[in-house]
């Protein structure tokens, strides 16, 4: 089996010792309260429910006017003879 | 860009050996309080911003919270550091200059950071391990800290699984390099 990917074990043993006093390293997290992380998630899936039930009105709403334009603009097109 | 939306609104996968149990507030509160200074120092630690920690470490939790609680606490676990580490690849990706610019800077403000609760000798660890680049960072953590296998990193950092193992090479042996020029024993 090939061992060109492997270190020394002495060097492999300095590495993970080493490694094990990074994660000993002391830190001084403010990560945010949990409480308000439940609150901030519940209210953005709120607004994501509220944005997937909309958006089929989103998605209809250009379609109607470009509907009712183009509507128009045919009424008008076949009233010229009529009007002129 | 590592598609992280994709990733948040993906359903979480199960463990068969992990109990699962719906996410209610108290529940979250025990997973918070048992992963969140862990996860915390691993994105601390690999970007060297303690601001920039707290901004990604609050986006994965609310990532997890929105993506559902239908999973147990290791896979859970593992969906935000997977998480994390797309938002850390995100920010390199976007500053990659400037951090490498910043990289001796760095280090000693993440030594100064840690000097003011730390014992003989943790300066010169932080400032070591600062050292090197983030990626480097994140694979060693991960692989020694976090004992994350090769698959898992791979997902974590947007890497292919065949070249974790390369890649984590090259990391030990950099830092390898570093303790025996820093005369670490």
């Amino acid at each position: 089996m090939t061992t060109w990917f492997d270190l020394a074990e002495s060097e492999e043993r300095a590495v993970a010792a080493f490694m094990a006093r990074v994660a000993a390293l002391p830190t001084t997290a403010t990560a945010p309260d949990a409480v308000q992380l439940w609150l901030k998630a519940q209210l953005l899936r709120r607004w994501d429910a509220e944005r997937r039930a909309q958006l089929p009105l989103d998605v209809m709403q250009p379609i109607e006017i470009a509907a009712g334009l183009a509507a128009a603009a045919l009424l008008l097109y076949l009233s010229l003879p009529r009007l002129f | 860009m590592a598609d992280v939306d994709a990733i948040a609104t993906a359903p979480l996968p199960h463990s068969q050996s992990d109990a699962v149990a719906p996410l209610d507030e108290a529940a979250f509160s025990t997973f918070y309080r048992q992963t969140s200074r862990a996860l915390w120092a691993y994105v601390y630690r690999v970007t060297g911003h303690a601001a920039d920690a707290d901004d990604i470490v609050q986006e994965a939790f609310l990532r997890l919270l929105r993506a559902g609680p239908d999973a147990g606490d290791e896979d859970r676990r593992r969906y935000l550091y997977r998480v994390a580490s797309n938002l850390v690849v995100d920010r390199w990706r976007a500053g990659k200059r400037q951090q490498d610019d910043e990289r001796a800077s760095r280090a000693d403000d993440m030594a100064a950071g840690d000097l003011r609760a730390s014992g003989p000798g943790d300066a010169d660890v932080a400032r070591t391990f600062a050292e090197l680049t983030s990626r480097e960072r994140a694979l060693l953590w991960l692989a020694y800290v976090e004992e994350e296998t090769h698959e898992d990193i791979a997902a974590a950092l947007g890497v292919g699984r065949r070249s974790v193992k390369v890649l984590l090479f090259r990391a030990r042996r950099r830092l390898r390099d570093l303790l025996k020029a820093r005369g670490f024993s």
